[in-house]
């Protein structure tokens, strides 16, 4: 070896031995370990990347299942709960309707008994033969009304936009007029002032239209009418009408000279003749709505709003009535609902039937008094309220078609003429609709439907949490300048209803329960089908199978059927399970066909049997390492004193293998749960609102509810994915958490 | 005692009564027969696959598929015409084209202009009426070789190349590949070389609890956080909404936890001596790790790599998410190679993502649609298979040098 022949020599040569000496050593190994330090730090940011992808996973989740919303209802669910009570109102017991206020100030004065009410100014008129009564000890007067004190008061409204007031002199002066006087006139008329700080406010509407004036805020300028010409029309409420007649007259007097045109044809259709631009003012008796707003914007008119009073509601009581000065909020209610005599509302008053006279359903004021008095929602309605709402606010052919899926109550029909039904329910089982057979509806399902169908409720703009959280001023700016009619709420796209709530294609009413009984279901299918034979085929495998060559091929195949893509299990359940014994997995061999839709195959059953296969290597690999973990002294004891080898392993060696092949079955069930992909191809319905009721129902699951809402373009869906993924996860590591109790506690006691 | 008993009886009445011999127990029988069942199902399972994938695929490649031509019948047809005028537009149809008018085949025998003479009712078929403007559909017959060498999938128009599906899945593989290696192996020597155990008993449930997300909540990941991710980094235009790229490395960021996992298995199976051996020659932490450990424990990563890449490969949810939704169909010098065809910012459908939502829709059986998902199918199986025999190879052979 000429090398080591060479080396002495040159290590005696004293100088230049080849090899580092002082500094050189230092500087040298400085080099490798700093090499090493860099590594060191590579090797530690790959890991601090897998976490943080961890990190930036649940982030994105949490971002997207939380946040700021703005909603527009269709209908508001609090005036459709108002409209069930001022039904309850109308239909008690000796209660007289009218339109006409001085028709109810007439009856409650004829009337030892009676009681009503009505706008303030007719008590004004008829103050002789009516007694005022004291809500929670307040009697309606400026002062109360002001403070808030006094419930029943509303605030009276004009409406018109920027562009009317500056092409419409006459419109705009008499604006200005009436901004001007109002307040020294109101109380003529038999209403009250509104506050100097609401009435700035409108003046500072009127001054945004008329920039050209160069008034700052605050600053106010009344305009001479005298000499002004032009036309102008006023439409809308009766309440506001005595109002704005009064100020019109008074206008003329100053020295208008156009020709107006003010009509009484009630809030609702003031404010609609205004959307229209048949009217350059409405007057309103309660604020605009947001679906009337919406209608205004579409045809290009952006209301603007002017308070321009008040209006206490008084209620009365016949003059000689001597017992009734004040009522409670709650024997108010009372009073017009539910009580019969004035016993029943008081024990200590007379137990004389109540006489009830108010206003109209059409009339504005019964609407508010409602609002005012009565605490409604939506949530706290029984079914048959919830139904009546829904009758009265779809259409007749909407409802047919609801009630023939699914009856309202199991009596009565709501929808169809009870001739009609008999006559399709008589039609052989096929043609049959559903509704003749299927259960009615829950109260439940019948809220959902008025969500569904009346209020729909829509999001119309989402934000994520982080967005939420940063730029709260931001998002609050662009809401209220972007969406006016529309509400921000803060909302968790995971809560309780999300949970309970059945499937629907309207992301902000869907919720998950179908799919997770759905999910459930699957997994029980899979449990019962993969655990004993997965356990058994351990068992075979290590206390059975000698070492011959069709064994070694078992292992070998379960090794390798573990490493192949779950799709392809789904294409083998495809074609055996759904399509080969579709007989049997429809329930049709068994004469349970759950579903006439959907007798083919895809049912619950043949997807938990594909999950079933698809686990079951793992399963079998994972109870092999746990019987294979148990010490062989144990066999042999049991073997040595007699005991068969299926007594040995039944009650000596299975026990202890226990709790490893609990854990490893719980790991490979939380696979299961995890699958999408062969259950999309084994035939996943992708809507289903029914849940499950048996292994031959059809089926979908929390993943495949995932998939389907990630794959849609909208971002609500987006967010309710982001929700039941949390969900999902939650009943993975509930899962996981089982798996490490069952490990610690039995692992102790051995 | 029994034994006396049994001695006496014995005396008594000559070699009748006991037996020592083992008894057949029934019932024991019958569980090992239920055992020896639960074991073999396994087998089964593995025949029911390759079975239907063949017998399916099969279907497919000798199956006569209909192709849409956009041609049509000019004029109304009897069934006993045999000469029928069709349109001008749509595909040129040639003499001896097998054609279908709704459920009828013809053969035609001859051609003049926009004239066609067919053989009616042929391959068994009823000759019928048909209305005017009906569409006619050509024979095509689907072969394995035009198969692997054509670079469309379009089954309704009858072209069954693999190549688009198969460049999606390989695109996402190699992406994800390149993703998975360097962190998970990074990662594997780091836990396995330089974590103290404290450090290592902590961060492993973390790589644990990555692992255990279920793949559809990578989609969404995918499409939620990578893909605006990489449209901010490389511009909107250029990088498209469904794209390879981003699926490619959700899915690398996926495998990882089995990628350290597997390898950290095999580091830890190199057997402390070599480790002292070169430390005692003076070795720095990172040239033990690199130069004695790795190069010890390759056989093991090169396994850990090659079931990676079977996983990617196999992978669904989120290349069916966020990949694309539509076979990326391209013609080789066409097509601008980096511009399009290689592109990882464009959207391209993998065979797993054509499979998830082809069986989405509503897919009926004996379908063209049908038949084609076996064999891609197939193609999957096999290469899955393959990998995972050579991985097996791979673990072998490391375990044969140190036990």
């Amino acid at each position: 070896m000429g090398k080591l022949d060479n080396q002495p020599q040159r290590f005696f040569q004293d100088e230049d031995t080849g090899y580092p000496q002082g500094d050189a050593i230092k500087q040298q190994i400085d080099v490798r370990n700093r090499r090493g330090l860099w590594w060191r730090i590579f090797f530690m940011l790959a890991l601090l990347m897998a976490i943080a992808s961890l990190v930036a996973l649940l982030a994105t989740i949490v971002n997207d299942a939380f946040g700021y919303v703005v909603v527009i209802n269709r209908e508001d669910p609090e005036r459709l709960a108002l409209d069930v009570v001022a039904m309850q109102l109308l239909s008690a017991s000796n209660t007289l309707t009218s339109e006409d206020d001085n028709e109810l100030a007439d009856g409650v004065a004829a009337n030892p008994n009676g009681i009503g009410f009505f706008g303030n100014a007719y008590y004004q008129q008829n103050r002789d033969r009516l007694k005022l009564v004291a809500i929670d000890g307040d009697l309606p007067n400026e002062e109360t009304a002001l403070s808030g004190a006094y419930p029943l008061v509303r605030p009276l409204f004009l409406y018109t936009t920027a562009d009317i007031l500056s092409n419409n002199q006459a419109a705009n002066v008499f604006m200005n007029y009436l901004l001007t006087n109002v307040n020294a006139e109101i109380e003529q008329v038999g209403y009250l002032p509104t506050s100097q700080e609401d009435l700035t406010f409108s003046q500072r509407n009127w001054i945004r239209a008329n920039a050209n004036l160069g008034l700052q805020p605050g600053q106010w300028a009344a305009i001479n009418p005298s000499g002004i010409l032009g036309n102008f029309t006023i439409a809308g409420s009766s309440t506001v009408y005595p109002l704005t007649d009064h100020m019109l007259a008074a206008y003329q007097a100053a020295g208008y000279e156009g020709v107006y045109n003010n009509q009484s044809v009630g809030t609702t259709a003031g404010i609609a003749a205004f959307c229209d631009g048949k009217a350059d003012i409405a007057a309103a008796s309660r604020p605009i709505q947001s679906g009337e707003f919406e209608v205004c914007r579409k045809n290009g008119r952006f209301p603007q709003e002017f308070r321009v009073g008040t209006d206490a509601l008084a209620v009365v009581v016949n003059a000689q009535n001597d017992f009734v000065t004040n009522l409670t909020q709650e024997e108010l209610q009372q009073v017009f609902t539910i009580a019969q005599t004035w016993a029943d509302v008081n024990p200590a008053w007379p137990d004389e039937p109540i006489y009830r006279f108010i206003p109209g359903a059409d009339s504005g004021t019964l609407d508010f008094f409602t609002d005012a008095v009565y605490d409604a929602r939506l949530s706290d309605l029984s079914k048959e309220e919830l139904a009546r709402l829904l009758a009265t606010n779809i259409s007749v052919g909407r409802g047919r078609a609801l009630e023939r899926e699914q009856r309202f109550f199991e009596n009565a029909l709501l929808f169809e003429s009870p001739d009609l039904w008999n006559e399709v329910c008589a039609q052989p089982p096929a043609a049959r609709p559903t509704g003749c057979t299927a259960p009615v509806r829950s109260r439940d399902n019948i809220y959902d439907l008025l969500m569904t169908e009346v209020v729909k409720p829509d999001v119309v703009k989402t934000y994520t949490l982080l967005n939420s959280v940063l730029n709260r001023r931001a998002i609050q700016a662009e809401a209220a300048e972007s969406y006016p009619n529309g509400d921000l709420e803060f909302r968790a796209w995971v809560n309780r209803d999300f949970v309970t709530n059945a499937q629907s294609s309207t992301p902000e009413l869907a919720g998950v329960r179908t799919a997770i009984l759905g999910s459930l279901f699957v997994i029980a299918v899979t449990i019962i089908f993969s655990f004993p034979v997965g356990v058994g085929a351990a068992i075979y495998l290590e206390e059975y199978a000698a070492d011959n060559r069709l064994n070694r091929l078992l292992q070998t195949n379960i090794n390798n059927l573990a490493g192949v893509p779950s799709i392809i299990y789904g294409m083998l359940g495809l074609a055996i399970f759904v399509r080969a014994l579709e007989s049997f997995t429809s329930g049709a061999a068994f004469g349970e066909v759950t579903d006439p839709t959907t007798a083919n195959g895809r049912t619950i059953l043949s997807a938990g049997l594909t999950l079933g296969l698809l686990i079951l290597p793992l399963l079998i690999i994972n109870a092999q390492e746990a019987l294979r973990a148990v010490p062989n002294s144990l066999r042999q004891a049991g073997l040595a004193l007699g005991a068969t080898k299926w007594q040995t392993t039944w009650h000596h060696v299975l026990p202890v293998a226990l709790p490893g092949i609990l854990t490893g079955t719980i790991l490979a069930v939380s696979r299961a749960i995890g699958e999408t992909a062969p259950l999309v191809v084994v035939g996943a319905s992708t809507f289903i609102a029914l849940d499950p009721s048996g292994p031959f129902s059809k089926f979908t699951t929390l993943p495949i509810q995932i998939y389907q809402w990630t794959s849609r373009p909208q971002a609500e869906f987006r967010n309710i994915a982001a929700a039941a993924i949390l969900v999902l996860l939650v009943m993975l590591l509930a899962l996981n958490a089982t798996a490490v109790f069952l490990r610690n506690r039995y692992s102790v006691r051995m | 005692m029994a034994i006396h008993t049994q001695a006496s009886t014995f005396a008594q009445t000559e070699i009748t009564a006991i037996s020592l011999q083992k008894k057949p127990r029934v019932g024991e029988i019958l569980i090992q027969g239920f055992l020896f069942f639960c074991g073999i199902l396994s087998i089964f399972t593995t025949v029911g696959i390759v079975y239907i994938l063949v017998t399916e695929s099969f279907t497919l490649f000798n199956s006569q598929q209909w192709a849409t031509t956009n041609k049509r019948i000019a004029v109304e047809v009897d069934p006993t015409m045999t000469e029928i005028e069709v349109g001008t537009s749509g595909a040129a149809l040639f003499v001896g084209d097998v054609i279908r008018l709704t459920n009828e085949v013809m053969i035609i025998t001859a051609m003049n202009d926009n004239i066609i003479v067919v053989e009616r009712g042929a391959q068994g078929t009823t000759p019928a009426a048909y209305a005017a403007g009906l569409q006619i559909a050509r024979a095509k017959d689907v072969n394995v070789i035009d198969t692997l060498t054509s670079t469309n999938w379009m089954p309704q128009l009858g072209q069954f190349g693999i190549w688009p599906l198969l460049y999606g899945t390989i695109a996402t593989s190699i992406i994800a590949m390149f993703v998975a290696l360097p962190v998970g192996l990074a990662t594997a020597i780091y836990l396995s070389e330089y974590a103290s155990e404290k450090v290592r008993s902590t961060l492993k449930p973390i790589l644990e609890i990555l692992a255990g997300i279920p793949t559809v909540v990578y989609g969404f990941f995918a499409l939620v956080f990578m893909t605006p991710l990489l449209r901010s980094v490389f511009g909107v235009e250029n990088v498209q909404i469904f794209n390879v790229m981003s699926a490619g490395i959700v899915v690398g960021i996926l495998i990882v936890p089995l990628m350290s996992s597997m390898s950290e298995d095999a580091l830890h199976a190199v057997p402390r001596a070599l480790r002292e051996a070169a430390f005692g020659l003076g070795a720095t932490k990172l040239e033990v790790s690199l130069k004695v450990v790795t190069p010890a424990a390759l056989s093991g990563i090169a396994a850990a790599f090659v079931v990676s890449i079977s996983r990617a490969i196999g992978e669904t949810m989120v290349v069916a998410i966020a990949a694309g939704s539509g076979p990326k169909n391209f013609t080789l010098g066409k097509d601008s190679l980096f511009g399009y065809v290689l592109n990882p910012f464009l959207s391209a459908e993998t065979m797993t993502g054509h499979i998830v939502r082809i069986s989405g829709g509503d897919l009926s059986y004996d379908s063209i649609d049908y038949n084609s998902l076996f064999a891609i199918g197939l193609m999957l199986f096999l290469m899955t298979l393959i990998l995972n025999i050579v991985a097996r190879y791979f673990v072998n052979k490391y375990r044969e040098v140190y036990e």
